[in-house]
């Protein structure tokens, strides 16, 4: 497999590929003790980077939305745009874009040190199936930390704009959390929470395929990896402008 | 090796000689005419879902004709800017830890001190000028393409009156908010440059391949969170 073949015959391998992952869910066997080791390590490294990197998303619409609700007299206001944004957007988005940064390329980059060093040939001479025992947990791991992590932002964005606008630029507290549920509906939670679920597995997609066509030693993993990140930022921003093009749409 | 003594280091060499044209020049355009592609078509997205999804927040207040402030305070001053630095860390810094770490675990780099070059002149210095001289052009691009983008998806697809919107854009960004972009993206340009020629620089050589991945890792994650917590403490500084 040459990773300079064109995009069309990217595509096709992407798809071929998509398909043996599916197959391997449906059918056994399953490695479920890798499946839980690799969100064991995916969860503990993508805590502190995600919640340090969405965090301060709302403590900005928070410091940049209370000069403006101010200039029309509508503070109390503020908490409800916040909340709408961090449960739909921000949150999910971002949340997404730092598990592709640290969780997709940390993956990408062992399975294509593995594939430099020859030891996935070893699993399969030893008739373990590669895709079932190193790509699959990566796939079900991102599929399920992602939505975790996005329950955990969606708090802390919360907090920090609860943070900024109360603590420091003295909106009454008591408007704050009476509009904060005013405008947002269970139904954001789990819009929000479907589409980390999208992006994760997409995520967790890539960077297998990414790592299992590296080619050419160390810098063929350090391209593996950054290819991973760049092509998954592409397809968070885009899926997500569909999604929210389809939600206004639908009238949701 | 910390990373004080690196950035000590790396002023040292960035600030002591300026670097060969011909090297700069080099990383300037494979820093800057390289991602353009990229951050045109992020841009463009996230300039749409921004004046898309702000345009779905505004309709159950009953106040969509506020949105070109949105698009403006939003897009111009944060949104754009940020998502330059994580295109920017995710592509150039990534690329520039992997350069340097493939030569770390290669011996290139000590073959270079052996050979009487200082690895941090010649390395490091031109690529740190490189980045903090293509990335406020990247920002300045950046609000071009997403402010288009915002009145593209505003004006055609939703049907929000153009004069209002413009007159909103005209009214709320000055341009002390470019400036203030472009400055933002001189800042984002040396920390993500930094950060990924530090990470590249102290690969483990005994890992091998496994150092590659790590550093280039590390780079994308470190320089993304560092930017986007910058951003807003400029923010707070310039705007609270």
């Amino acid at each position: 497999m040459s990773q300079r073949r064109g995009p069309l015959e990217a595509t096709l391998a992407f798809l071929d590929f998509f398909a043996a992952v599916l197959r391997c869910l449906v059918t056994g066997p399953h490695f479920w003790l890798e499946t839980l080791r690799t969100m064991d390590i995916l969860m503990r490294r993508c805590l502190i980077p995600v919640g340090l990197a969405v965090a301060p998303v709302g403590a900005v619409i928070a410091l940049q939305g209370v000069g403006v609700f101010r200039m029309f007299g509508v503070e109390g206001l503020l908490s409800s745009m916040l909340a709408t944004a961090i449960f739909r957007q921000y949150s999910p988005a971002l949340a997404s874009v730092m598990v592709a940064a640290q969780a997709g390329s940390s993956i990408a980059a062992r399975i294509g040190t593995m594939k430099v060093r020859g030891q996935i040939d070893a699993l399969a001479v030893m008739s373990v199936d590669p895709l079932r025992y190193v790509v699959v947990p990566g796939f079900i791991a991102c599929l399920i930390i992602a939505p975790l992590l996005n329950v955990l932002t969606t708090a802390l964005g919360l907090v920090s704009g609860w943070f900024f606008a109360v603590v420091l630029a003295r909106v009454d507290h008591g408007a704050f959390v009476d509009n904060l549920y005013s405008q947002v509906t269970v139904t954001d939670l789990w819009i929000g929470l479907a589409k980390c679920t999208l992006f994760g597995g997409a995520i967790g997609l890539i960077a297998g395929f990414a790592g299992l066509r590296t080619v050419g030693g160390a810098a063929g993993v350090g391209r593996a990896a950054n290819s991973t990140v760049v092509t998954t930022i592409i397809m968070i921003l885009v899926i997500d402008y569909f999604i929210s093009l389809l939600l206004l749409w639908l009238g949701v | 090796m910390s990373f004080v003594w690196f950035v000590r280091h790396a002023l040292v060499a960035q600030f002591s000689r300026l670097p060969p044209a011909e090297q700069f020049l080099r990383h300037a355009v494979d820093a800057g005419v390289g991602s353009v592609a990229l951050l045109t078509l992020l841009i463009f997205f996230a300039g749409m879902s921004l004046a898309v999804q702000g345009y779905g927040a505004f309709v159950r207040m009953g106040g969509q004709e506020f949105l070109g402030l949105f698009c403006g305070i939003g897009g111009v001053r944060e949104l754009f800017p940020v998502m330059a630095a994580i295109v920017c860390g995710a592509r150039i810094g990534a690329n520039l830890a992997a350069s340097l770490a493939n030569m770390q675990i290669s011996e290139q780099i000590e073959a270079l001190s052996v050979m009487g070059i200082d690895p941090m002149r010649y390395l490091v210095a031109p690529r740190l000028w490189a980045v903090v001289f293509t990335m406020p052009l990247l920002c300045a691009y950046a609000d071009v393409v997403g402010l288009s983008a915002s009145y593209f998806a505003a004006v055609v697809q939703l049907g929000v009156d153009q004069g209002t919107f413009s007159a909103q854009l005209r009214e709320i960004i000055r341009w002390q908010d470019l400036a203030v972009g472009v400055g933002k993206g001189v800042a984002f340009g040396w920390l993500v440059a930094i950060i990924a020629c530090y990470h590249g620089y102290r690969a483990a050589k005994q890992e091998g391949a496994a150092g590659v991945g790590v550093a280039t890792n590390r780079a994308i994650v470190h320089s993304t969170v560092v930017c986007i917590v910058l951003n807003m403490i400029l923010s707070a500084i310039l705007y609270a």
